[in-house]
C-alpha cells in the first residue's frame, strides 16, 4: 500500500471529484451547511471529557468549524462518547442517542472506545462502542489532545459533505437488529425500550 | 486524647499518625461509641475491606480521622467469609451508608440495618461480587465483551522486544569481536 | 407594491439580523482572544436546523408557540419605518404607531411561554418565568422613555417623532430618557448583564430546551428578525432615523456593536438583581427625564 502525502492527497481529491458527480447542486449545499454547522451534545463519559473543555478554549476555538456546545439531544447533531464507558453509562448514552434527532452522529474520542484501551480487561466497561452503537469517527489516543480531537472533526466535515448512505444514523435505522441484539446481550434483563417504540402513536 | 486510648485498648503504633486496633464483630458498635465520646476521633473517612481468602476471612478496616485531620486511627475487624453480616453503621455516621453500599456491592457484604443494599455502580449484576478473590476477571470478560481483533500485522510484543533485545546484544557483540 | 415593499423589509430584517447575530458571536469571540466563527455561521446553523427532522411533540400549543412568536416578530418589523421619508420601506407603519409597537412586543413572550409551558420541561419553564420576570422590570423605563418621546413630539406617530428630530435629536435633547430607554434596550436584546432567560449554567438553553429542527430554526430566526426590529426603533426614537439605507445600517451597527462590547464585558445578574437594578437605576433616569421635559 502507498503510504505518504501525495497519494493520500490524491485519495482526497478522488473523493471530492465522486461527490460532485453524484448529487445534486441543493444536496451539496446541504451537506455544506450541515458540515459547517455542528451542535454538540455537551456530555461526557469519561476522562476523555477532561480534554472537550480546552478544545472550546480561546487556545484551540473549535468555534471556528461551527462546533457549538448545546444542552439537550433535541438539538444536538453529534454525540462525543469521551473515553470508557461502563454498562450504565451505556445505556444512558444510547438513551441519549435516541433523542437526538436526524442526521446524527457518533464521535468515539480515546482508545477505549476503540478496543477498550487501558481497561481491555475490565469487567465494567465494554470493549468495542461500535457493537452497540454507530461511530462515525474514532479519534484514538490515550488521551488524545485537543488537536487530535479537531482532526477527527475536519475529517467528520469531510464524510458529512460526502453525504453517504454509510453514515451512522441510516445505519442504525437500517441494521438496527444488529445493534439491539448486541445491546440486549450486555444489558440482560434491564434493557431499554426500544428504538421504534419511542416513536410508535407520534404522527411526525 | 491517645492516653485515654492507651488506658483501655491495646493500641498498635503503626506510624507516628497512624494507630491500629483490632475489635471483634461484638464489640464494633460499642468501641466506636467509646471512642468518638471520649477522644477526639470523631470521623468516620474511609471503608475498607481486605479479602484474606488463603484464612477463609474478611478484614474490615473502619478508618476514622479526628478533628485536625492529624491522625488517624483504624479498627479492624476479622469475619468470616461464609458468615458475612456486620451492623450498619448508618446511624453513627451518615457516609458510613454509601461506603457500606459500595462494599455490599463489591465483596457481597451484608450490613443489618442499611436501607440502600441496592444497585450502585454495577447494574444488574448477577455474578459473585467482583472484587472477591474467587472472582476470575479474564473469564468474565470473555465471556461477556468481545474483543477488537488486532491489526494483520500486529506482532507479539513480549517475543518481539526479546528479539529486539537480542539482535541489539549481536550487533554489539560483533564490532568487538572483529 | 406594498406587499413588494413588506417582503423586501422583512428579508432586510432577516439578512441584518442574523449578519448581526454572526458579528455578535465574531466580536465576542474577538474579546475573548479567539478567531470566532465566519459570519454566515449564523444562516449556516438557521438553513441546517430548517432541513433537520424535529424529534418530540407535545400537542398543538407546543407548535404554536414559536409561530406566535415570529408572528409578534414579523408585525413589529412590519410596523416600524426603516426610512424617516420617501414612500419605499414604510411598512405598514401608516395604519399604527409606537403604542401598537410596544403592545406587539409582548406579543413574543407570551407566545413562548404558552409553548413552553405545554411541554412541561422544568428548564424550559424556569426561562420563561425568568423572561416574564425581566419583562416588567424592562417595560416600565423603556415605557417611560416612550412616553416622554410621545409628549415631546405631541404625536405618537412614527413619521412626526422623526420629523421633531430634524433639527436636534432625541439623545441630545433628552439624555436622561435615552440612558433609561438604552439600559433597558440592553435587556430586551438578552446581551449581559441581563442574559437570565437562557443563562447555559443555570437553566440549560432555557425556554428553548425542548425545540428541536425546524422550530429551534423558527425561534432563531425570530429572533434575529426581533433585535433587528428593536436596533430600529432605538433608532427611529433618538437618533432621528436614517435618511437612506446606507444610514440605516451604520446607525443600527453603531448600536449593536455598543450593545456587543457591553454584554461582553459585564458578568451576568441574577434574576432579582437584574429586576432590582431595572426597577431603580433606569426608571429613576426617565422619572427624572419626564420631570424635566
Amino acid at each position: 500500500m502507498d503510504e505518504g502525502f501525495i497519494p493520500y492527497q490524491q485519495s482526497l481529491e478522488d473523493e471530492e471529484q465522486s461527490i460532485k458527480s453524484t448529487q445534486s447542486v441543493i444536496e451539496q449545499a446541504i451537506a455544506w451547511f450541515r458540515a459547517h454547522s455542528m451542535f454538540v451534545l455537551a456530555y461526557g463519559t469519561g476522562c476523555g471529557a477532561i480534554e472537550m473543555p480546552p478544545t472550546f478554549t480561546s487556545r484551540y476555538d473549535i468555534e471556528r468549524l461551527g462546533v457549538v456546545g448545546v444542552a439537550t439531544p433535541r438539538q444536538a447533531d453529534i454525540l462525543i462518547v469521551s473515553g470508557y464507558c461502563s454498562p450504565k453509562t451505556l445505556k444512558r448514552v444510547i438513551r441519549s442517542y435516541e433523542q437526538m434527532s436526524e442526521p446524527k452522529y457518533i464521535i468515539g474520542l480515546g482508545s477505549c472506545t476503540i478496543n477498550g484501551g487501558m481497561y481491555w480487561d475490565s469487567y465494567n466497561t465494554i470493549k468495542k462502542l461500535d457493537d452497540f452503537l454507530p461511530v462515525d469517527m474514532y479519534v484514538n489516543g490515550c488521551m488524545p489532545r485537543p488537536e487530535a480531537l479537531i482532526e477527527g472533526f475536519v475529517k467528520l466535515q469531510e464524510k458529512i459533505r460526502a453525504n453517504s448512505s454509510e453514515a451512522g444514523y441510516i445505519q442504525y435505522r437500517t441494521r438496527y437488529a444488529h445493534y439491539r441484539a448486541n445491546q440486549e446481550r450486555l444489558f440482560g434483563t434491564q434493557v431499554q425500550p426500544r428504538y421504534e417504540e419511542n416513536f410508535a402513536g407520534m404522527n411526525l | 486524647m491517645m492516653s485515654y486510648l492507651e488506658e483501655h485498648y491495646e493500641l498498635i503504633h503503626k506510624t507516628p499518625r497512624l494507630f491500629a486496633l483490632h475489635v471483634t464483630r461484638e464489640q464494633l458498635l460499642d468501641t466506636l461509641h467509646q471512642i468518638t465520646t471520649h477522644t477526639s476521633f470523631d470521623t468516620l473517612s474511609q471503608l475498607t475491606c481486605t479479602d484474606w481468602i488463603e484464612e477463609e476471612r474478611f478484614e474490615l478496616g473502619y478508618m476514622l480521622t479526628n478533628a485536625l485531620r492529624s491522625h488517624n486511627l483504624m479498627l479492624k475487624c476479622s469475619i468470616a467469609r461464609d458468615k458475612v453480616t456486620m451492623p450498619s453503621l448508618a446511624l453513627l455516621f451518615a457516609q458510613a451508608e454509601v461506603m457500606e453500599r459500595e462494599l455490599h456491592e463489591m465483596f457481597g457484604i451484608g450490613f443489618e440495618g442499611n436501607e440502600t443494599l441496592y444497585d450502585f455502580a454495577l447494574e444488574g449484576w448477577c455474578d459473585i461480587p467482583p472484587m472477591r478473590r474467587e472472582f476470575d476477571t479474564l473469564a468474565y470478560v470473555n465471556a461477556h465483551y468481545d474483543f477488537r481483533e488486532g491489526r494483520e500485522d500486529n506482532l507479539d510484543v513480549k517475543e518481539e522486544i526479546k528479539k529486539r533485545k537480542a539482535a541489539a546484544k549481536s550487533a554489539k557483540e560483533t564490532p568487538s569481536g572483529a | 407594491m406594498l406587499l413588494l415593499d413588506l417582503l423586501l423589509m422583512l428579508l432586510i430584517a432577516y439578512g441584518f439580523g442574523f449578519l448581526y447575530y454572526g458579528l455578535y458571536r465574531n466580536l465576542s469571540a474577538r474579546v475573548h482572544g479567539r478567531f470566532g466563527p465566519s459570519l454566515a455561521q449564523s444562516f449556516s446553523d438557521s438553513i441546517k436546523l430548517f432541513v433537520k427532522e424535529e424529534s418530540t411533540t407535545f400537542g398543538w400549543m407546543f407548535y404554536l408557540g414559536p409561530v406566535i412568536m415570529a408572528s409578534g416578530a414579523v408585525l413589529n418589523v412590519l410596523f416600524i419605518p426603516f426610512l424617516n421619508q420617501g414612500e419605499s420601506l414604510q411598512g405598514l407603519s401608516s395604519y399604527g404607531n409606537l403604542i401598537v409597537v410596544l403592545y406587539l412586543m409582548v406579543l413574543g413572550p407570551l407566545g413562548n411561554a404558552l409553548g413552553v409551558g405545554s411541554s412541561g420541561n422544568p428548564f424550559g419553564v424556569m426561562g420563561v418565568t425568568r423572561g416574564l420576570t425581566r419583562l416588567l422590570a424592562l417595560e416600565l423605563p423603556f415605557y417611560l422613555a416612550a412616553i416622554g418621546v410621545m409628549i415631546d413630539a405631541g404625536s405618537a406617530d412614527f413619521g412626526i417623532i422623526m420629523q421633531a428630530q430634524s433639527t436636534q435629536s432625541n439623545m441630545f435633547a433628552h439624555p436622561l430618557l435615552f440612558a433609561a430607554a438604552f439600559i433597558s434596550f440592553l435587556g430586551f436584546m438578552g446581551k449581559s448583564p441581563f442574559d437570565v432567560v437562557g443563562a447555559p449554567q443555570e437553566v440549560y438553553s432555557g425556554p428553548a430546551t425542548e425545540f428541536s429542527g425546524k422550530f429551534l430554526a423558527l425561534l432563531m430566526s425570530q429572533s434575529a428578525m426581533f433585535s433587528f426590529a428593536k436596533l430600529l426603533l432605538m433608532v427611529n426614537l433618538f437618533w432621528g432615523g436614517a435618511d437612506h439605507l446606507g444610514e440605516l445600517v451604520a446607525k443600527t451597527f453603531v448600536l449593536f456593536v455598543a450593545a456587543t462590547f457591553i454584554g461582553s464585558v459585564y458578568a451576568r445578574f441574577s434574576t432579582v438583581q437584574s429586576v432590582e437594578f431595572l426597577i431603580r437605576i433606569p426608571t429613576l433616569l426617565g422619572i427624572v427625564g419626564l420631570a424635566l421635559l
